[in-house]
């Protein structure tokens, strides 16, 4: 791989980066426009003070003078203050960071390797019970809304069986720290984790099995088979490393989006992440919130956008060659 | 095993299989399919059984039987700081963490000692007299230098929260126990003073700048509970105050905990999770009533929705049929207040007559009967016709007097609210009744707000939510709080964009009436004319719905008595009343009985779990082995 091809993407990437920028001011500028005005209804406030907090919030100036100073700001990279809470942008958004890698990273991964597996054996042996079995279920899983599932899962395991926490991401009432602390936090993944696996398994399997079919029907393995082969080694040698092609680009996308969180999981669960931050930013709106996230997002996409470009190139030389 | 490194070989010999994919990848991925989907099948059951046999020990039973009160709310804390914060749940926070100078009592909002035991004076000037030795949660003495530190700060800061009261006072420490107020103004408000009195050896340590920036995450209180820990988005907690005023209370814990869907917010109330929840879905509350566990009710506090039409004093003329008097009367008897509350409140609210303007219900006057406007479609219809509105044309909608346009009225929905657009439904159905046509358009609350700023609409139906100075909420409909630049349409109050200078009068004349009775006859007045003018029909008076577990706790408070809400009431007084009953505290430290059912159930479910992934692996080896023998 030459290092004028990660070159070449590596500044596509930052310009589209650069266009995220100014869009993002321009975007949630449509929205409403006087998030002091939402945010503050019904408070006994007098024009003085919500002129304050206008200039406080560098809503005073025109779009161009805002657009300026966010330009300025977001160059060294402060995303101001939160309208909502008036902390800065870049702590709320560390502070749910966290909950959200931990709770989507987790279930991509476990979705993705169970995914993949599923879609071999169904493929393998096509027509077979096992794949009947299992196309239906992954076909089911793929259809089944995530925030049904969720609740489904909740009201059996939090309320009937009483085995997981409802919500949150750790027990109020418990000073635990360390391993204690994790273990709790463990604990309350655990449904919204299966919920999110479950919903995205059927996808990578579904994939899995259409592009391991397409591969059967190569020739080299009729050739593989020739050589005298036992169907496994053509099988894991021949059929699924090319099969698997499709399915990296598919996970390395799906990467990309883990930061924006599950917006419906995360509501359903209580969990503190990024994706409810969203939703709760969009009410206000809380622009400076808004951008934040907005940015962060993107420039995630983009930055596994670019990964995937890279490994392909690995992967398939003739991607990097064309 | 062998078969393994004898994989690896083979692929490494490929001639494609260098460029795909390598070999360390493939042993992922190879002939051990099934024993990975075996081993994750029993990884999983191991981890159910692990985590789920732990089993959350039920709310009010923590650290071996402590008293603990889980509060599930939907909304977050925004901030600690009353500086700066602006949420109810915020608002709790600070009822529990920041004692005022005068309390409030819970029966009817009146008058009652808080930090300052007694206080002289009349008029614009009064002296108040501090409890001996009062301290804050950290040991520091509270003196009178706290308090005017707090009155002058904010006055001179405009702090959000405080400066509608202190904007016009000025407050003199003679001692460390005497503080000495004094109005610019004359002030039907005193002697009350209800804001939050801030340590100044924690706020003072700030420039004003700095002040607003704090996150008030600071454990230094003076009321029942004080900050433990704060998780922003997920939970606070507080501990309970040895140094409040009036003795340390009997819980030990108060958690406010968020959730973030509402009927998940229920399933932790009914798995134990946490003790109350507010606001709960209406659905949900009326099974919650159902069950003897769980104990329900309906928290009124002058909150209210309102039909209000545009009164055409603002920016915008609406149709020209509605600055018709006779019009507006017609609309107001083809409202059915009774059917609303029945089928879209599912009878969880009380239809409503007077504007509420205050949580205290004795300052919303009761409408004469022959000044009410009472549901009736053919008094609605005579009026329009004696007004001369006809449907010339017939196709049953009326047209302006002497013809022109018809009578068709843009009608706003809210779409963030569940009721809106049944609400709706409802009205224009009513109005088709007698001849009005509507269009409809849905709006989000921020562009409503400005659309109602810019007079472009005829009708919406929204709500307010009261103090309980009924002050504030009969400022919003003075004349001088109508949206009047079109540049910034959100600067107003007044969504009734109706103006009435006599109205303006009596508002004057309340907010210097002393005679608290006299300041009552002026406000019933006020409303009563405002509401004969028909641009405002509240519609319905709200109720904050709450349920909490019947067994847990007593001693909650409903403020006002009968009617209040026992929780997120204006001074919230049931956290230092609240304790676990004599007859069942044994039975919480043990455990809390009733919801550990799940442990042992979960124990055997994990086990029967386990023994099946345990199966199913020997199942899948024993295949396995088997099909390579086949092969």
């Amino acid at each position: 791989m030459t290092a004028r091809f990660v070159l070449k993407k590596g500044l596509g990437s930052l310009a589209t980066l650069a266009f995220v920028v100014v869009f993002n001011f321009f975007l949630f500028r449509v929205l409403s426009n006087d998030p002091v005005g939402t945010l503050f209804r019904g408070r006994n406030l007098n024009d003085a003070q919500k002129a304050d907090l206008r200039r406080e919030f560098g809503l005073d100036g025109s779009t161009l003078d805002q657009f300026w100073a966010y330009l300025k700001q977001t160059a060294s990279l402060n995303f101001g203050r939160s309208y909502a809470t008036n902390a800065p942008v870049v702590d709320e958004i560390w502070d749910k960071a966290g909950a959200t890698v931990a709770l989507v990273g987790v279930s991509t991964v476990l979705s993705t390797v169970f995914g993949i597996l599923i879609g071999i054996i169904a493929a393998w042996r096509r027509r077979s019970a096992a794949d009947y079995t299992s196309t239906t279920v992954t076909m089911a899983f793929y259809s089944m809304p995530d925030f049904w599932a969720g609740m489904l899962l909740l009201s059996l395991f939090g309320v009937t069986l009483g085995w997981f926490p409802i919500g949150g991401l750790q027990d109020p009432t418990s000073d635990a720290t360390g391993i204690a602390l994790l273990g709790d936090q463990i604990r309350h993944m655990f449904l919204p984790a299966l919920t999110l696996t479950v919903a995205y398994l059927g996808e990578y399997a579904l994939v899995m099995r259409a592009s391991l079919l397409d591969t059967m029907r190569e020739d080299y393995l009729t050739l593989a088979r020739a050589k005298g082969l036992r169907d496994v080694k053509v099988r894991n040698r021949h059929a699924v490393p090319n099969a698997l092609l499709p399915v990296v680009t598919l996970a390395a996308i799906n990467f990309g989006f883990i930061l924006s969180g599950a917006i419906a999981v995360e509501t359903i669960f209580s969990w503190p992440g990024l994706g409810f931050a969203t939703y709760e930013a969009i009410h206000g709106p809380d622009l400076p919130m808004l951008q934040g996230l907005f940015l962060f997002f993107s420039a995630s996409v983009i930055l596994f956008n670019f990964f995937a470009d890279i490994l392909y190139a690995y992967l398939d030389p003739r991607v990097r060659t064309g | 095993m062998a078969c393994v490194k004898e994989w690896l070989w083979t692929f490494s010999q490929l001639p494609d299989g260098g460029t795909i994919l390598n070999d360390r990848r493939l042993s992922l991925l190879g002939v051990r399919v099934k024993t990975i989907a075996a081993i994750a099948a029993t990884a999983f059951a191991v981890a159910a059984l692990v985590l789920g046999t732990g089993g959350s020990p039920p709310a009010a039973a923590q650290d071996g039987g402590k008293p603990i009160l889980t509060i599930g709310l939907q909304q977050g804390i925004d901030n600690m700081n009353p500086i700066r914060g602006y949420t109810v749940a915020a608002f709790e926070a600070w009822n529990m963490q920041y004692a005022t100078l005068t309390d409030k009592k819970a029966e009817d909002f009146s008058i009652a000692p808080g930090l300052a035991e007694s206080w002289e004076g009349e008029g614009q000037e009064y002296t108040y007299t501090l409890r001996p030795d009062l301290k804050w949660s950290d040991g520091q003495p509270l003196t009178a230098e706290d308090v005017a530190w707090t009155i002058n700060t904010s006055r001179e800061e405009e702090w959000l929260n405080h400066f509608a009261t202190t904007g016009n006072l000025t407050a003199e420490a003679l001692s460390d126990t005497e503080v000495k107020v004094t109005s610019d103004v004359p002030d039907p408000k005193l002697p009350i003073l209800d804001v939050y009195i801030l340590p100044k050896h924690v706020y003072g340590e700030f420039d004003k700048k700095g002040r607003t920036k704090f996150d008030g995450q600071t454990s230094v209180g003076s009321g029942p509970f004080t900050l433990d820990e704060f998780k922003k988005g997920q939970f606070a907690r507080f501990k309970s105050n040895p140094n409040y005023w009036q003795g340390q209370p009997a819980l030990d814990e108060v958690i406010i905990r968020k959730y973030n869907n509402a009927d998940a917010m229920v399933a932790a109330l009914r798995s134990g999770e946490v003790d109350f929840v507010q606001s709960p879905p209406e659905t949900q509350f009326l099974s919650l009533e159902e069950d003897d566990d769980f104990t329900t009710l309906k928290g009124a506090q002058g909150g209210f929705d309102e039909l209000a039409i545009n009164g055409g004093d603002g920016l915008k003329k609406p149709h020209p049929a509605l600055e018709d008097i006779e019009v507006r009367k017609a609309i107001m008897h083809a409202i059915d207040k009774q059917t609303i509350v029945d089928r879209v409140l599912r009878g969880l609210a009380e239809p409503a007559q007077a504007m509420s303007v205050s949580a205290d219900p004795k300052w919303t006057p009761e409408i004469p009967a022959d000044q009410q406007f009472d549901f009736d479609l053919d008094k609605a219809n005579k009026i329009l016709d004696d007004a001369g509105y006809e449907d010339t044309d017939g196709d049953g909608v009326r047209v302006m007097p002497g013809g022109g346009e018809p009578l068709n009225f843009r009608y706003a929905v809210r779409s963030e609210s569940e009721v809106s657009p049944q609400i709706a439904e409802f009205i224009t159905g009513w109005l088709k009744e007698i001849g009005i046509d509507t269009t409809q358009k849905t709006y989000d609350d921020g562009q409503l707000g400005e659309v109602i700023g810019r007079g472009d609409y005829d009708m919406f139906v929204w709500g307010w939510t009261p103090y309980v100075d009924p002050d504030t909420q009969l400022g919003y409909f003075t004349c001088d709080q109508i949206a009047s630049d079109p540049d910034d349409p959100l600067n107003y109050y007044n969504d009734a964009n109706y103006c009435d200078p006599e109205y303006d009068k009596l508002y004057k004349q309340q907010k210097v009436e002393l005679d608290p009775e006299k300041r009552v006859q002026i406000v019933h007045d006020m409303l009563t004319r405002f509401y004969s003018q028909a641009v405002y029909l509240p519609l319905y008076n709200q109720a904050d719905l709450q349920a909490y577990r019947t067994d847990r706790f007593e001693g909650f408070q409903r403020q006002p008595a009968e009617t209040g809400p026992v929780l997120f009431s204006n001074t919230s007084p049931s956290y230092a009343t609240l304790k676990v009953p004599a007859a069942t505290s044994s039975n919480t430290a043990a455990g809390g009985g009733g919801d550990d059912g799940g442990g042992s159930a979960g124990l055997i479910a994990g086990i029967v779990i386990a023994l099946i992934a345990v199966g199913g692996v020997a199942w899948l080896v024993m295949r396995r082995r088997t099909a390579d023998e086949r092969e």
